[in-house]
C-alpha cells in the first residue's frame, strides 16, 4: 500500500516536472524548426503585419530590377548560392576540409568523373575558361562534387530547374535578410511588445491600485487573468488562485483590491496594432513595495 | 502484454497531464504591477433602515459608529451621506452600482434593523464592492437592543477584516488610570471604556493610588499595581465578576506588572537595596523567579507573543536603553542604539514590532522598531508622550500625552491618544477626565 502510494506520488511529480520543463520548450521549438520551408513556399505578407508586408514587396521589386541589370551587363551568373554557402560553412570545419582535399586528389586521378559532374552541375557559361578552373578552382570543383555527394539527389537531377529557380532563391534570400533572415524572427516582430507598451499599461493600472498596508503582512503576488476587447475595455477579470482566495484572508482582500484596480482602469491603453495580443493575458500584482508599515 | 498495456497507459497519462499543464502555463503576456497607492479607501455607509422610528434611529446610530470606527482606523475615507444618490432600502436589495461609481466610492455598506420584540433587535448588513459589482460579506445578528453599540463594533470588525485582510480591533475595551484634582492631591482611579471612549465606568473609588493596569491576553482580567497604606500590592481584577484578588505585597518598589502571553505568569520589576531587577510570578503556585541580577535598574519587561523572549529597559550600559533576553533571563543583548534614552518597550501582538517611548532633547516620542533594533520609526511626539499599548491586531497604538504646563502650580492636561502605525492619523480618545497609562484589551469573546 505504502509502496504503491510512493510510486504514484513519484510518477505524479515526474509528470508535473516533465510537463513544466518539457512542454514550453516544445512549444518554442515549433517556429524554429519549420520556418525555412515556410518562408520559401509562402508569401511573407501573410505572415507579417501589413506595414512589414508593404515595405518588403517594394524591396523585392527593387531587387528584381538589380538582378535584371546584372544580366544585361553579361556578367556570368554565379554558381548556385545555396551550394556556395554550404561549402563556406563546411570549409570552416577542419575535418571536412581534409575530406575535401582527399576528394580533390581523387578527382585529379580520375578527370572523367570530374568533367561529367561539372557539366551537370555548373551552367555552360562557367566552362568558358577551363584552364583557370583547372588551375585555381580545383578545390572549388571538389567542393561542388562534395555538394552533390552530401546533398539530396533531387538537386543533381533537377539541375536544369536550378537556373530557373535561381532568381527566385536570390530574391528570397534578400527578403530574408530584410525580414530578419528567419521565419521565427518574422513572427517575433509581429508578437514582440516594446518596453514602452508594457510600461504604459503598468503605469496606467498602478494609478488605480489602492492597497491596504495590511497587505504588507504577507508579501505576495496576486495573479489575475484578464480578457480585453480591442478598444482596451476589460471583458473579464479572474483571480488565478481561487483556492488561496478562499483560504487566506490577506490574499482575498488584496486580490479584491487588484481586481478593483483592473476594472477601474478600464479601458487599458493597449498599443496600436497589437490589441489582439492582449485578448488574454496575466497581471501579477506584487505587494512587496509596501514596506515600513 | 500487460506490460505493454501499462506502458501505453502511462503514455496516455503523460499526454493528458501535458495537455492540461501546458494549457495552464501557456499564457503569453504577464505584466507585473509592483507599485500602487496605500491610501484610505473611499467607502459609503448608508444609514441602516428600520421599519419604525426606534429601529430607524438605532440604524442611523449604528451607521455612525461604523463610520467613526472605519475612518478612525486611518484605512478608510467615508463619503458624505449627503452625496448619496439612491441608498438601497434593504441590504438584500442589490444597489444600482453605476449610480455610485461617479462618486469615487469603492465599497458600500447597507443594512437594516428590525425589532423582534421590545428588547431584541435583528441587525443585518451587507458589504458591496462597487467596482466588481458584487457583495463581499453579509451578516445577521440578533441582540439586546441596548447592545446596539457592540453590534456596530462587531460589524466594523467584519468589514475591516474583509477589506484589509487584517483582524479588526473595534470590539475591544481600554482600561486606564483616570486622573482628577490638583497636582499635589491627584485622584487616580481605575477606569474602563470601549475603544472609542463610550460606555465609560470607574472600577475603583480613588481611595488608593492605582498604577499600570494591564489586560490579560486570555481572560477578562486586569492586573494592576495599587498602593495600600504606602505598600505596593499587585492585584488581579476580574471584569466579569468584579472580584479582586491580591497576588501579593512586595517589599520595596514594584513596577509595571504585565501578563505573559498565555496568561499563566506575571512579569514585573522589583526594587530592593537600590537595585531593580526583573521577576516572574507563576499565577498557579505564586512561585517568584528572578530573571536579571545586575547592579543597574532593569524595568518595564514585556514578553514576546510566543513567550520565548523578553524585552525590557535598563541603564546597565550607562544610559537607559532597550534590551532583549531569553525567557529564562539568559542571552541579554542591547537592541536600541539611537540617540537619546528609551523606555517602556512593548512587544506587538504579532511579534514583528516593538513600541517604545523615547526621550531626546527635552521631548518625548512614541516609536516602533523591529525586535532586532532595526527600522526605528517615530510616530508621535509631545511635551510628554508615554506608555504605548497595542491594539489586538497590532495596527494601532494608544498612549497618553501631557501638554506643557501653562501656569506654575497647576497640572496640565493629560489625555489618551491613538495613532495607526503608519503615523498619519493621530486622534484623541475622549474621556470624562484626564487619563493616563492605557491598556488595550484583546477582542471581546462573543
Amino acid at each position: 500500500m505504502f509502496k504503491s502510494t510512493f510510486i504514484s506520488i513519484g510518477l505524479h511529480v515526474f509528470f508535473i516536472i516533465f510537463a513544466y520543463y518539457g512542454l514550453p520548450s516544445f512549444k518554442i521549438r515549433e517556429p524554429i524548426e519549420s520556418p525555412i520551408d515556410i518562408v520559401e513556399d509562402t508569401p511573407i505578407s501573410s505572415k507579417t503585419s501589413l506595414k512589414l508586408g508593404e515595405t518588403k514587396v517594394k524591396e523585392v521589386k527593387e531587387i528584381k530590377k538589380v538582378i535584371k541589370k546584372e544580366k544585361v551587363k553579361k556578367t556570368p551568373p554565379p554558381p548556385p548560392a545555396p551550394s556556395k554557402k554550404m561549402v563556406e560553412k563546411k570549409n570552416a570545419e577542419l575535418k571536412k576540409k581534409k575530406e575535401i582535399r582527399e576528394i580533390a586528389e581523387l578527382i585529379k586521378k580520375k578527370p572523367k568523373l570530374k568533367k561529367k559532374k561539372v557539366k551537370k552541375v555548373l551552367p555552360p557559361k562557367v566552362e568558358k575558361k577551363p584552364e583557370k578552373i583547372k588551375n585555381k578552382q580545383k578545390e572549388n570543383l571538389a567542393k561542388g562534387i562534395l555538394n552533390t555527394l552530401t546533398k539530396p539527389k533531387k538537386k543533381v537531377e533537377n539541375s536544369k530547374k536550378v537556373e530557373k529557380e535561381h532568381n527566385n532563391t536570390e530574391i528570397l534570400k534578400k527578403i530574408k535578410k530584410i525580414a530578419g533572415n528567419s521565419n521565427r524572427q518574422v513572427q517575433q516582430t509581429e508578437i514582440k511588445l516594446s518596453v514602452t507598451d508594457i510600461n504604459k499599461i503598468q503605469n496606467h493600472v498602478t494609478k488605480y491600485w489602492n492597497v491596504s498596508y495590511a497587505a504588507s503582512e504577507v508579501k505576495m503576488v496576486i495573479t489575475l487573468k484578464i480578457s480585453t476587447n480591442v478598444d482596451g475595455s476589460i471583458k473579464s477579470v479572474k483571480i488565478y488562485d481561487k483556492n488561496l482566495y478562499q483560504k487566506d484572508k490577506f490574499y482575498r482582500a488584496t486580490a479584491d483590491t487588484a481586481r478593483r484596480a483592473v476594472l477601474d482602469s478600464s479601458p487599458l491603453p493597449l498599443p496600436k496594432g497589437k490589441e489582439k495580443k492582449f485578448e488574454n493575458f496575466l497581471f501579477d500584482f506584487d505587494t512587496s513595495f509596501i514596506s515600513n508599515y | 502484454m500487460s506490460n505493454y498495456l501499462n506502458l501505453s497507459f502511462f503514455k496516455v497519462l503523460i499526454l493528458i497531464y501535458s495537455f492540461f499543464i501546458s494549457n495552464l502555463l501557456a499564457d503569453d503576456i504577464r505584466i507585473k504591477i509592483n507599485s500602487g497607492q496605500v491610501e484610505p479607501l473611499p467607502i459609503a455607509i448608508a444609514d441602516f433602515t428600520g421599519e419604525e422610528g426606534k429601529a430607524n434611529e438605532i440604524g442611523r446610530q449604528i451607521a455612525e459608529v461604523i463610520s467613526n470606527n472605519l475612518v478612525g482606523s486611518g484605512q478608510f475615507k467615508a463619503v458624505e451621506s449627503a452625496a448619496f444618490i439612491a441608498p438601497p432600502t434593504s441590504p438584500s436589495v442589490r444597489p444600482n452600482f453605476t449610480d455610485w461609481t461617479p462618486l469615487g466610492i469603492k465599497a458600500l455598506i447597507t443594512g437594516s434593523v428590525k425589532s423582534i420584540n421590545e428588547q431584541q433587535i435583528e441587525v443585518e448588513f451587507r458589504l458591496w464592492d462597487i467596482i466588481a459589482e458584487t457583495d463581499l460579506i453579509g451578516l445577521r445578528l440578533s441582540v439586546d437592543a441596548q447592545a446596539w453599540r457592540r453590534v456596530a463594533h462587531i460589524i466594523s470588525d467584519e468589514i475591516f477584516e474583509r477589506l484589509s485582510g487584517d483582524s479588526g480591533y473595534f470590539d475591544t475595551r481600554i482600561v486606564y488610570v483616570a486622573e482628577s484634582g490638583p497636582q499635589n492631591k491627584r485622584l487616580k482611579r481605575l477606569a474602563i471604556m470601549d475603544q472609542d471612549g463610550e460606555n465609560h465606568q470607574y472600577l475603583t473609588d480613588g481611595s488608593f493610588l492605582v498604577l499600570t493596569p494591564r489586560f490579560s491576553p486570555t481572560t477578562q482580567e486586569i492586573t494592576y499595581l495599587a498602593y495600600f497604606k504606602n505598600e505596593p500590592r499587585v492585584y488581579i481584577f476580574n471584569l466579569e465578576t468584579g472580584e479582586q484578588e491580591l497576588l501579593g505585597s512586595f517589599p520595596g518598589m514594584t513596577f509595571a506588572p504585565r501578563f505573559s502571553p498565555f496568561g499563566d505568569k506575571i512579569i514585573m520589576s522589583l526594587a530592593e537595596k537600590g537595585v531593580t531587577d526583573i521577576y516572574t510570578m507563576n499565577l498557579n503556585n505564586q512561585e517568584v523567579i528572578r530573571l536579571t541580577n545586575s547592579s543597574s535598574i532593569d524595568t518595564s519587561p514585556s514578553f514576546s507573543p510566543n513567550g520565548k523572549k523578553i524585552i525590557f529597559n535598563s541603564d546597565r550600559g550607562g544610559s537607559q536603553q532597550i534590551y532583549i533576553m531569553d525567557a529564562n533571563g539568559r542571552n541579554v543583548k542591547r537592541i536600541s542604539f539611537g540617540k537619546g534614552r528609551y523606555a517602556t518597550p512593548v512587544w506587538a501582538p504579532k511579534g514583528e514590532l516593538i513600541a517604545f517611548t523615547k526621550m531626546l532633547k527635552n521631548k518625548f516620542y512614541i516609536g516602533v522598531m523591529s525586535p532586532d533594533g532595526s527600522g526605528e520609526r517615530l510616530l508621535a511626539e509631545g511635551y510628554l508622550v508615554e506608555g504605548p499599548t497595542w491594539a489586538p491586531n497590532g495596527r494601532v497604538l494608544m498612549y497618553f500625552k501631557q501638554e506643557a504646563p501653562i501656569d506654575d502650580g497647576k497640572s496640565s492636561n493629560v489625555n489618551l491618544y491613538k495613532i495607526d502605525i503608519t503615523g498619519f492619523r493621530e486622534t484623541r480618545v475622549l474621556t470624562p477626565s484626564d487619563g493616563s497609562d492605557p491598556a488595550w484589551s484583546p477582542l471581546i469573546p462573543n
